[in-house]
């Protein structure tokens, strides 16, 4: 390995390889270093590679951000047990779009992040549920998957053990909800993409009845790496409590938007101002949504400030989501913000639970008041409350998506969505 | 599920409840109020309604009481604010899109809403906003109309027809607030009324019984079913023009939560309207109302033959084997032919005979022969010397069948019905009939397919001049 | 669109079809793949199609109505040759994707979801289609285009054939 590439390992544990012309096909990915770390693990064995991931502190990339090894730990240890691992591919988080910039350059890491997790997991199906829009990616998965099976990385007898597996690619057809992991397991069943009452969990019983691991694209991408250098080096990223790298997809008023990968912990500030080389248009920061549109926002006094990391978002009042950075200069109206954002929610909502799919509609509705000639003065607190109400009471999140950004901009932006809705432009 | 009973507690009081059981149906079960919607005890949990939400001691958040179970020892409590808060916006979400149809729709006095706004809700409402509208008054088939608009999407209808008829019939359609429920193609199962029941709201209601009665002008009276031998409990709803309607009382022996569509016809010749309430004699052509005594006077003299239907009551046989002490040739049944297959899997039977078992018990015991083979020897020994009195069956399937029976009867010197109501042309060829009271204006026991002793109750009488079979006997004799 | 016509899958679909079962472990998993092929195949999810899968799979066909009304890329209508998404999400909306939708369906003589010019175009408002750095973005049958314009978008689509 030339001592470029091994620098590449140094600083990233995805995007190692993006640098490399088609890197998508099979040969080229080895000849780089890739499936080095799949080899290893066969020999490791499932228990060790958990311990790795376990040590490693690896949090699910997708948005929850609950500990992977943890999550890992809850699933059956029965190899005989059916089960199946299924990958989140579906982004649909507005402002995402990492996930599809890791794939689309680089499926292979995917697929060997895949097939490790499924050999420590006792996995022999696996499903790759990516969002329909995404139908080239989806291609070139295939494609990937394809030359994995004739390289006999797939199918049976793996790597000459007694591990089989078969992972196929399933594409969506345009719904958010199915970025929801039982919403993406009712979808993969071949019904309406709502999410299953909880409990019980996946882990115990998903998909088909059976247990069910779902991880984000990312998260399972984050596996070759941490088995070939081993869970303590991926802490050498992060901060303790948010080891290792993250794919942040920063979109808006900047000049460089884009897929970085970083370390956790790094400034807002410093990917504003450094990677993405600064605010565009006025060149003022006025807010940033920092982690998808489901995160609340955040004021440029607060976005100066924080440091990416699950903690010191959530300290804060939001979250760092999926990473999924919106940069608003001081040209942006955040009651149109709140607008595009409540219009998101009433059309994406599943629609099963009475608080959701009321209240996202009338969020909506309210906000909108003033084209009917309906606005009254305390319209914002009604928002307020309805919000409110809606968090905490729902089978999913969607319903507390939809709220906590209303109530953050409700809070730290009362006068311009007060003077928005009052006339429905800006101040 | 095991039958041991454990203690929980539930706003701090004790209450004891079966092991593993539904934490929900555990609560109902004790006759505590819960708020709820989707939950229904004979269908799978949706959790959709989010009305049930409880606090559970150790537990972080309230959750949907309908997705747990009981545990030995757990505290649970619905009465704290954050909870009465709760259910209080579940509802005002419930009735942001919903339309406030309460004074033309049938579900008024008996809506889901209306009744959990008066204990839940009672808050001034801030929905000023233009609401979602979908398809109203569509006929979906089966005695059944579908508002769309009044849905609150508790998804009952869909599991009805998903897991009990397993028709696959209702379906919700669409995302978010433009959810909508719909039935595919017309409803075709043998249960469709049960979704009407089932509803919570105006969303499903009976074509019957559209706009047809306040409900909080009805009387409840619970009796059984007469239209076959499986005997499911039901209730028939009434007041002094007519009866209007019948549903099922949940029964854990026979027929659970439902009943079939063919029963929700038994009240529809209750009504004084439909019914004889005079004995009538034929002239000319035509049923004038006339005495018992000048029928008795008329067939004075004649040998007394009596055909006896299937659908009378145990104690009906008894007194009249009692009184009628005749010889084994005077007395035969009349069965029903069966209909359909013997049984349908779910509650509907092909015998249509409502008490066949009780009545065979009684002929035997009476030292008479209820056989199909005495029936035929009767009808062949008719003559000019016999009156012969036909108990006509209330509840009639198959007229022809029941026509042939009337053609045998012409050698006999005079024919009289004893009926309950005229509208059948083949009553014609009948010299006099007698009014006789219907199955739900008497009280007494019917024995069903299984040997279950069912209890028939009597409701409101709409026709007191109708009398029971024993009192034309004693008549006669 | 032969929409009175009886739908059956061609044989290559139908070859596509019986493949697709061997990577599930039960049919009603295949319902979502086994749609795609039928609507690329027929345009859109007619009645004929849906009644064609349910015998097909197995499935009662008010099922496979919740599910093609329930998903934003399955129609049950008929729709255009071509199909233009335009995302109208936060950051294509801040870079002017709104307008150019608008724009658009005034230029085409369109509306949302109602196809135009024989039926050869249909435009439809999108949610976030995963490429805010190409804001403002659009999808043209399989394929993404970002950073566009007005002109730009035009010029993509009456290259369509």
């Amino acid at each position: 390995m030339s001592e470029n590439l091994k620098a590449n390992f140094e600083k990233y544990a995805l995007l190692s390889y993006h640098h490399i012309p088609e890197v998508h096909k099979i040969d080229i990915y080895e000849s780089a270093g890739g499936y080095v770390s799949m080899h290893k693990a066969f020999k490791m064995g499932p228990d060790k590679i958990k311990e790795e991931v376990k040590e490693s502190g690896l949090r699910g990339r997708g948005g929850a951000g609950f500990p992977c090894g943890t999550k890992w730990g809850f699933f059956s240890k029965d190899r005989k047990q059916k089960k199946y691992l299924l990958c989140n591919a579906d982004e649909s988080e507005p402002g995402t779009f990492k996930d599809r910039y890791l794939v689309e350059k680089n499926p292979h890491i995917l697929i060997e992040g895949m097939i490790i997790s499924a050999f420590a997991l006792g996995v022999d199906k696996a499903y790759i549920y990516i969002r329909g829009e995404f139908y080239q990616q989806a291609k070139i998965l295939e494609n990937a998957i394809e030359e994995a099976y004739a390289k006999k990385y797939l199918g049976k007898n793996i790597l000459g053990s007694d591990f089989d597996l078969d992972i196929t690619v399933h594409r969506g057809a345009g719904a958010y909800i199915c970025g929801e992991e039982t919403g993406m397991i009712s979808s993969l069943e071949g019904k309406k993409g709502q999410p299953k009452l909880k409990p019980p969990f996946p882990a115990i019983k998903g998909y088909r009845g059976l247990p069910t691991m779902v991880n984000n694209v990312e998260t399972l991408s984050a596996v070759p790496w941490i088995v070939n250098f081993g869970g303590k080096s991926y802490r050498q990223w992060g901060t303790e409590k948010s080891p290792g790298t993250k794919l942040f997809s920063i979109s808006g008023d900047v000049f460089r938007p884009g897929v970085i990968e970083v370390p956790l912990g790094i400034s807002l500030k410093e990917i504003i101002d450094n990677h993405c080389h600064g605010v565009s248009g006025s060149r003022i920061l006025k807010a940033v949504i920092p982690g998808g549109s489901s995160a609340p926002i955040l004021t440029a006094e607060e976005a100066m400030e924080v440091t990416m990391d699950y903690e010191a978002i959530a300290a804060k009042g939001s979250m760092l989501g999926s990473g999924a950075i919106i940069v608003l200069n001081s040209t942006r109206n955040i009651g149109e913000i709140l607008k595009w954002t409540l219009e998101f929610y009433h059309h994406e909502s599943c629609g099963q639970c009475t608080p959701c799919r009321e209240g996202t509609g009338w969020l909506d509705s309210i906000l909108k008041r003033k084209l009917f000639h309906k606005s009254k003065l305390d319209d914002v607190d009604l928002m307020d409350q309805v919000a409110s109400n809606m968090r905490g009471t729902t089978i999913c999140a969607l319903s507390d998506a939809a709220a906590m950004p209303t109530q953050g901009i409700i809070k730290k932006f009362r006068k311009e969505l007060e003077t928005y809705i009052s006339t429905q432009g800006n101040n | 599920m095991g039958k041991e009973k454990i203690t929980i507690n539930w706003n701090g009081k004790d209450l004891e409840v079966e092991e593993g059981s539904n934490l929900l149906k555990a609560a109902l079960d004790n006759g505590i109020k819960v708020a709820h919607y989707c939950y229904h005890l004979g269908l799978p949990v949706a959790g959709v309604c989010r009305m049930c939400m409880v606090e559970q001691e150790g537990v972080p958040r309230p959750f949907p009481s309908c997705n747990a179970n009981v545990a030995p020892g757990i505290k649970v409590r619905n009465d704290s604010e954050k909870v009465k808060n709760m259910v209080e916006w579940a509802l005002q979400l419930h009735l942001v899109n919903h339309p406030l149809d309460c004074p033309i729709c049938d579900q008024a006095g008996e809506c889901g809403l209306q009744e959990y706004y008066l204990n839940y809700g009672l808050y001034d409402s801030s929905m000023i906003d233009q609401k979602v509208h979908k398809p109203k008054v569509q006929d979906i088939g089966r005695n059944v109309m579908l508002d769309a608009e009044r849905c609150i999407l508790c998804s009952r209808c869909v599991r009805f027809t998903d897991h009990i008829t397993q028709s696959f019939e209702m379906g919700i359609v669409n995302r978010g607030d433009h959810a909508t429920i719909v039935a595919h193609d017309e409803l075709h199962n043998d249960y469709a009324m049960n979704l009407v029941d089932i509803c919570p709201v105006g969303a499903l209601t009976s074509k019957d019984f559209r706009f047809k009665q306040r409900v909080w002008f009805l009387h409840e009276e619970i009796t059984t079913c007469i239209g076959c031998e499986t005997g499911c409990k039901v209730k028939i709803s009434y007041n002094e023009s007519g009866a209007y309607r019948v549903k099922p009382v949940f029964d854990s022996e026979v027929n659970g939560y439902w009943m079939c569509d063919d029963g929700r016809d038994i009240y529809k010749h209750l009504s004084r309207a439909d019914r004889v309430f005079s004995p009538m004699k034929k002239s000319q052509g035509l049923f004038l109302p006339t005495d018992e005594k000048t029928v008795f006077e008329t067939v004075k003299g004649k040998k007394a033959k009596f055909i006896l239907s299937a659908g009378l009551f145990n104690e009906e046989y008894e007194q009249f084997f009692e009184r009628f002490r005749a010889n084994k040739e005077q007395v035969a049944l009349y069965t029903l032919p069966n209909m359909g297959e013997d049984f349908d899997g779910i509650l509907i039977r092909g015998n249509k005979n409502a008490n066949l078992k009780g009545a065979e018990a009684y002929f035997l015991k009476a030292g008479h022969d209820p056989s199909v083979e005495q029936f035929n020897r009767l009808l062949s020994s008719l003559s000019d010397k016999d009156v012969v009195f036909v108990v006509v069956p209330e509840i009639l399937y198959n007229q022809d069948h029941f026509e042939t029976l009337v053609k045998k009867l012409s050698k006999a010197k005079y024919k009289i019905a004893l009926t309950t109501n005229d509208s059948m042309m083949i009553l014609q060829e009948f010299d006099f009939l007698l009014p006789l009271k219907a199955f739900a204006e008497k009280a007494g026991t019917i024995v069903n397919f299984n040997s279950q002793e069912r209890h028939m109750n009597a409701g409101k009488i709409f026709v007191p001049e109708a009398k029971e079979l024993a009192h034309y006997v004693e008549a006669l004799l | 669109m032969k929409s009175a016509e009886k739908f059956e899958y061609s044989a290559e679909n139908k070859k596509k079809y019986d493949h697709l079962l061997t990577r599930y472990d039960d049919v009603e998993s295949a319902l979502l793949p086994a749609l795609h092929l039928a609507q690329d195949q027929n345009g859109y999810i007619s009645e004929s199609v849906m009644k064609y899968l349910s015998e097909l799979m197995n499935i009662p066909v008010v099922k496979i109505s919740e599910v093609v009304s329930f998903y934003d890329m399955f129609y049950n209508h008929p729709v255009g040759k071509n199909i233009i998404q335009v995302c109208t999400n936060i950051t294509c909306s801040m870079f002017g994707g709104r307008e150019l939708f608008q724009d658009l369906c005034r230029q085409f003589g369109a509306g949302q979801l109602k196809p135009v010019n024989n039926n050869k175009y249909m435009f439809q408002k999108m949610e976030c289609l995963g490429a805010c750095e190409q804001a403002p973005c659009m999808r043209v049958n399989n394929d993404y285009h970002g950073k566009l314009n007005l002109d730009e978008a035009i010029r993509i689509i009456k290259e369509l054939d």
